[in-house]
């Protein structure tokens, strides 16, 4: 569970989150708002980028800001990114395996996630191949299964879906709703595909302008009028 | 102790510092005139020209070649440096320009370094330091001058210092009130968004690639007039006035002037303190180094992919 | 997670993270370079003048400092624009340990490069919270204040004191030798040996954990943070390797020149430098050595036939901005493929008629 209270960051004059609050539970929640609604302002304090003007997150119990950032990682905080982050000069398991190396886990152990955590997102055929020789598809399961990997608690999935096509789009689908039951992790989903958040999400908040304007169960959510103004525009009100 | 306690003993008199204090001006001048130059074409275009001391130099190396084997007049000469040296930068501007626009500031500094290399070589080929026939540029200002209570100022001195501070003040102004120069600011937050704006965005690289050119040259000028005239020296000299722009953050072109006079009148400065002379040069380096550990202590993060 | 998931194809011994194929691979590769070394150990030394042994002792020695600054740039995407300044301060403590210790040769060179090593790291440390451009520029500085002391204090000449310089130019003893490789033939060998241990030493990192840290770190530092890489931890250690390795050629340089003067160092050697890695390709260990070649042997060749050596830093120039604006990859990537190109070229004028089978194929 994620306590977010009274979170606020600025940019020099720019309020990007504002006294944000919310509770995210167990299992996979949606986080959705237009474009600069602070949804990846909001990641990167999770991650350490962003240092906030004020505010706590409680994860799980423990104070989360007070974690330098690569441990966040180590304390199982992972994420996706926006922009591609798979390293095209390794192979998919070099990839993966680069995130868990920093475990004390036996050499073994390790071999036996990361494989796991490939196959999970169905890579196991490309395994050994260089990610530059992959699709963009394809490169994108790769930073699933680098989020995965392990034992993570809380996975942070940006816009996984922007740029596939429909049938890609499913497929991440079915292995985002897969997270919480084969790794016992929660998952933040930020996306802009609405049958995407709605086919993954139980439970989904909303970001406008840097406040929570939003959140419950997503059918509830997404016909909240509100919400509908805020994100989808007006005329889909018609 | 023992060195601290000879250092202070072996400081010079103020009476003998003046006269380095007013060399230390005029480099100043002229670092100050190359940093904002750089400055300038750095928030325009996202290149940090490195090769504006070699530009400098090939010029300089021409005017030479023009006064003592061609007869040339003097100014003609050095009107011509300071074209040719408008026109290389500007050359380069429109080659490498646009094929490395949307590359990292660092890819497109170290293509400058290219340049560098390129006019190194045609510099040394054509005019072999072989055989020790030592060049120099005496301008006819050198002449005349006048005295400070016991020290003598040479007018090219007074240029020297004046073109800084009139560069830096003409600078601010045209930044701040011109249509070219708002274009300028707008274009160094970003290329794109200001070119949608309707600003004709390679005509204003091309001004700032021209202007940064003609700056070059005359600090090649002043510079071969003032240290010596050398290839590899004024080459390097850029490293003064970069250091005193990376003081400024690469940003304020008023901070940058005060630095670049810091720089000239330190290094000069020294010169007359024995224990400490020899490490004269090390200045711009020791200042630039202290400036960007202090000011960059706060980490930045981009998502951007490192090198080449 | 799971475990019984793991596919049935992969080998069940735990390590190494390939296939046998690839492993098959690797073992063919090293054969190959196996020779090659050999070659270059037996061979060379036979069939050139002492003039090009001596090059190529130079190029024994500026490969494993292109190989440090390749760390950098290619790996890690940090640029370093002082790794002459470095290669300057591994030179003079080589110097001033083989005048004023009667070390073995191999341990004055470990030493070096372990001084190296802690003075690069300690400008480094500071150093790393800058990035890009910054980090560029202030390594430049940096060495240009290194070229300054040296250039003051000058190089250890078997005087006395700390600098061991002595002022009169009359008696000044040669830098000595390990005495396995007094001739030049000889510390040919030694060099090549020494790098090829620095060459190994950089592939065991390149291809183990600090290597993957590295590639992640230059993709995108947030991403390798969020992935639990401690970033500053790597990037101090490429540092450090870099500087280490830097730190043993400068040793080697030592015993190969036999007599170190200031102004062989100089500020310009740093920015050739970047310019022939960057030419040699920056992302590969072979660009290393042509990186080497192309700025050791290159004017050796050029002074040999009466040419001014002034004539590579223009192609140096041109290098560099073919390579930024066309070919990041460098040399080693660009040649075999223009040469793919030209064999298919070549290939397809030698078909001009295929045969009937060859058609329907």
């Amino acid at each position: 569970m994620i306590e977010v209270s009274g979170l606020t960051v600025r940019f020099g004059g720019v309020t990007s989150l504002d006294g944000m609050e919310v509770t995210f539970e167990a299992g996979t929640c949606g986080l959705i708002g237009p474009n600069g609604a602070g949804k990846t302002t909001f990641f990167n304090v999770l991650s350490g980028f962003v240092r906030p003007a004020a505010g706590t997150v409680r994860a799980f119990g423990d104070d989360l800001l007070s974690m330098a950032h690569f441990r966040r990682a180590r304390w199982g905080v992972r994420r996706t990114f926006q922009t591609e982050q798979a390293i095209e000069e390794l192979s998919v398991y070099e990839n993966v395996a680069m995130v868990h190396e920093h475990s004390r886990l036996r050499a073994a152990t390790r071999r036996e996630d990361v494989l796991g955590a490939i196959s999970l997102v169905g890579l196991e055929s490309v395994a050994y191949a260089r990610v530059g020789t992959l699709g963009s598809g394809e490169r994108r399961l790769v930073e699933v299964a680098r989020a995965i990997v392990g034992k993570p608690r809380l996975v942070l999935l940006d816009e996984p879906a922007a740029g596939l096509p429909d049938e890609e789009t499913a497929h991440l689908g079915q292995i985002i709703r897969g997270i919480p039951e084969h790794t016992g992790a929660m998952v933040i989903l930020v996306d802009h595909d609405m049958s995407l958040v709605s086919g993954c999400c139980s439970r989904t908040a909303v970001l406008d302008f840097g406040k929570m304007i939003a959140s419950g169960p997503t059918a509830e959510v997404l016909r909240d009028e509100r919400v509908v103004r805020a994100y989808l525009g007006t005329e889909a009100l018609a | 102790m023992h060195s601290l306690l000879l250092m202070a003993l072996s400081l010079p008199s103020w009476q003998d510092e003046q006269p380095f204090l007013v060399t230390g001006l005029a480099l100043g001048g002229v670092y100050a005139l190359s940093g904002v130059g750089m400055i300038v074409l750095y928030r325009t275009t996202g290149v940090l020209n490195l090769s504006f001391g070699a530009v400098g130099a090939f010029g300089a190396l021409i005017a030479w070649q023009l006064i003592n084997h061609s007869g040339m007049n003097q100014w003609l000469a050095y009107l011509i440096c300071v074209l040719f040296a408008g026109a290389v930068t500007l050359a380069y501007g429109m080659i490498f320009g646009p094929p490395l626009a949307r590359r990292d500031p660092l890819v497109k500094t170290t293509a400058t370094l290219g340049l560098t290399l390129i006019l190194l070589g045609v510099m040394d080929l054509l005019w072999t330091s072989s055989g020790g026939a030592s060049r120099s540029i005496t301008l006819p200002t050198d002449n005349h001058g006048f005295l400070i209570g016991q020290v003598q100022v040479t007018t090219t001195d007074v240029i020297a210092l004046a073109v800084g501070v009139v560069l830096t003040v003409v600078t601010t102004v045209f930044l701040r009130f011109t249509k070219l120069g708002t274009a300028m600011r707008a274009m160094a937050n970003d290329r794109e968004i200001t070119a949608t704006l309707g600003v004709p965005v390679r005509r204003v690289e091309a001004a700032a690639w021209f202007g940064c050119g003609i700056l070059s040259g005359i600090a090649g000028i002043l510079l071969a007039d003032l240290v010596a005239l050398d290839a590899t020296t004024l080459t390097f000299l850029v490293i003064s006035s970069l250091a005193a722009a990376l003081i400024a953050r690469l940003s304020s072109v008023v901070v940058t002037f005060i630095a670049a006079i810091v720089v000239g009148v330190v290094d000069a400065m020294v010169t007359p303190i024995t224990s400490l002379t020899n490490y004269r040069d090390m200045t711009p380096f020791v200042l630039a180094a202290v400036a960007l550990l202090i000011l960059n202590r706060r980490r930045v993060l981009s998502l951007s992919r490192q090198g080449f | 997670m799971e475990t019984a998931q793991a596919p049935q194809n992969v080998p069940s011994a735990s390590p190494p993270a390939a296939p046998p194929r690839v492993e098959r691979d690797l073992l063919i590769r090293g054969a190959v370079i196996t020779v090659l070394i050999a070659a270059v150990l037996i061979v060379l030394p036979q069939v050139l003048s002492l003039y090009y042994i001596d090059a190529m002792t130079q190029v024994a020695v500026y490969a494993v400092v292109a190989l440090g600054l390749g760390v950098l740039v290619g790996r890690v995407g940090l640029v370093s624009l002082g790794q002459a300044a470095v290669l300057a301060i591994g030179a003079w403590v080589a110097a001033r340990l083989l005048f004023g210790t009667g070390l073995p040769y191999e341990l004055v060179l470990l030493a070096s490069g372990v001084i190296t090593m802690l003075l690069g790291t300690l400008v480094g440390l500071p150093a790393l919270r800058m990035r890009g451009l910054y980090l560029a520029l202030i390594t430049l500085m940096l060495a240009g204040a290194i070229t300054v002391v040296l250039s003051s204090i000058n190089f250890p000449n078997g005087g006395t004191g700390f600098a061991g310089y002595n002022g009169s130019q009359v008696h000044i003893p040669p830098l000595r030798r390990p005495s396995i490789a007094q001739t030049d033939p000889a510390y040919f060998r030694y060099s090549v040996i020494v790098g090829v241990v620095m060459f190994l030493l950089v592939l065991v990192h390149v291809r183990t954990r600090p290597g993957r840290a590295w590639a992640a770190i230059r993709q995108s530092e947030p991403a390798a943070l969020a992935a639990g890489i401690n970033t500053t931890a790597y990037k101090l250690w490429a540092f450090a390797l870099a500087s280490f390795i830097t730190g043993v050629a400068g040793g080697v340089l030592a015993g190969a020149v036999k007599y170190l003067y200031a102004f062989d160092f100089q500020t310009q050697d740093s920015i050739t430098l970047l310019a022939v890695v960057l030419m040699g390709g920056a992302y590969s260990m072979w660009g290393a050595i042509v990186a080497a070649l192309l700025m050791q042997l290159l004017p050796a060749i050029l002074n040999n036939v009466g040419l001014s050596p002034d004539w590579l830093t223009i192609i140096f120039g041109i290098g560099v901005l073919q390579v930024l604006t066309t070919a990041p990859r460098g040399i080693v990537d660009q040649v075999p493929r223009d040469l793919g190109r030209l064999a298919r070229r070549i290939g397809i004028l030698g078909r001009r008629s295929p045969t009937r089978e060859e058609a329907a194929r």
